[in-house]
């Protein structure tokens, strides 16, 4: 993108979003780890926040489910019954209705795992937790730039904005189906299920290869759904805050660009973060709807 | 001449915001007529929009990353 001024160092808002949003560089990670069968283990910035959700969602959940199961009486209280309703919606209206009163016990934890662990990640993005540790490392802490809280800030903390991400959930998906196929109807017949049977045969020719590309289509679909809504936000979010510092380099005056974004950049943040909140919830909903949609579809075939 | 891609990125992104418009507003006014004529079927009628509204978003969404590939990765 070109840049305004070309002396001095010029404000250039396209390579501010992407370092905001994309993972930390490879080259410097936030853990070193050792290079295994030509995979760089290292530890970036996604990386770890996938470990943070992780963490706090199973630290979460079953600390309050053994409480909850420990009780007398179960009778749920507080978070557990947040909890327990948000299972049961799953339960009820997305695996149920597709899946089918057979496999529902099979096949709802993997969807409540894939809800539970997408809400949590994205809306991880959403709480700047690494901007308010880079205000107080160079205010108060002063570490060198080279430390790991340093090293921890570059790069953007929604694990689920990279589409690498996604993608490993979409394969999982993918796999879900194949094995939710092989257990309804065997091995052999789950794939003869793909094409619909007891047509002329010059049609499978042109039939199995449009139902193998959509059966490859649907998991990239979900990958790209996912990264695309995440990164999307916050790249909106990001471009209108800098409007802030386009103002104030184009009129020489740090009072035009904090103007600027009192009245117009501000308003505007907060209108898409209320947003953001609602396509954080609703984007967990549709990737489990949807692989619940595609376990259904191999199950239940219907041509 | 060079900046030529700038140009058709914009127009894309101005196509898709018109055909996400006009596929959302579309979906929106059949569930709400159709909730109109019979109320008692809210719910089923809700739950059948939700999902394709989310494809179409989905479709949109994809659209526009393709447009910021074509803008930022000359």
């Amino acid at each position: 993108m070109p840049d305004e001024g070309s002396e001095s160092v010029g404000f250039n808002p396209g390579e501010v979003i992407i370092e905001h949003v994309s993972n930390s560089s490879i080259d410097h990670p936030i853990f070193e780890l050792p290079t295994v069968l030509g995979i760089n283990f290292s530890v970036t910035k996604h990386v770890l926040m996938l470990w943070i959700v992780a963490v706090l969602l199973f630290v979460l959940i079953t600390w309050s489910t053994r409480k909850y199961l420990k009780q007398d009486r179960p009778i749920p209280t507080g978070f557990m019954n947040g909890l327990e309703a948000v299972v049961q919606f799953i339960r009820d209206s997305i695996v149920l209705p597709n899946v089918g009163k057979k496999f529902v016990n099979t096949w709802t934890p993997l969807i409540l795992t894939f809800f539970f662990f997408i809400v949590t990640a994205n809306a991880f993005g959403l709480i700047p937790m690494f901007e308010v540790l880079g205000v107080v490392d160079r205010f108060i802490l002063h570490t060198d730039p080279e430390s790991i809280l340093n090293r921890m800030l570059h790069g953007g903390a929604t694990a689920t904005g990279n589409y690498n991400v996604t993608a490993a959930l979409a394969l999982i998906t993918f796999l879900a189906i194949i094995v939710a196929g092989t257990k309804a109807h065997g091995f052999i017949q789950h794939w003869k299920n793909v094409v619909p049977s007891g047509l002329a045969w010059p049609v499978y020719i042109m039939l199995i290869p449009i139902e193998l590309m959509g059966m490859l289509v649907k998991p990239f679909a979900l990958t790209m759904r996912l990264a695309a809504n995440m990164m999307g936000g916050h790249i909106a979010i990001l471009a209108i805050l800098s409007f802030v510092f386009i103002f104030s380099e184009m009129f020489q005056s740090v009072l035009a660009g904090v103007g600027v974004g009192l009245v117009v950049s501000l308003p505007l943040v907060v209108g898409v973060s209320a947003l953001e909140i609602i396509i954080v919830l609703v984007q967990a909903y549709v990737f489990s709807l949807l692989t619940a949609v595609f376990i259904g579809m191999a199950i239940n075939v219907h041509h | 001449m060079e900046n030529l891609h700038y140009f058709g990125a914009a127009i894309g992104l101005g196509l898709i915001v018109i055909g996400a418009g006009l596929g959302i507003g579309r979906f929106t006014a059949a569930a709400a007529e159709s909730i109109a004529r019979q109320p008692a079927a809210a719910d089923k009628i809700i739950a059948a929009v939700n999902l394709p509204l989310f494809l179409l978003e989905g479709v949109a969404i994809l659209a526009e990353v393709f447009v910021l590939l074509i803008v930022l990765t000359k």
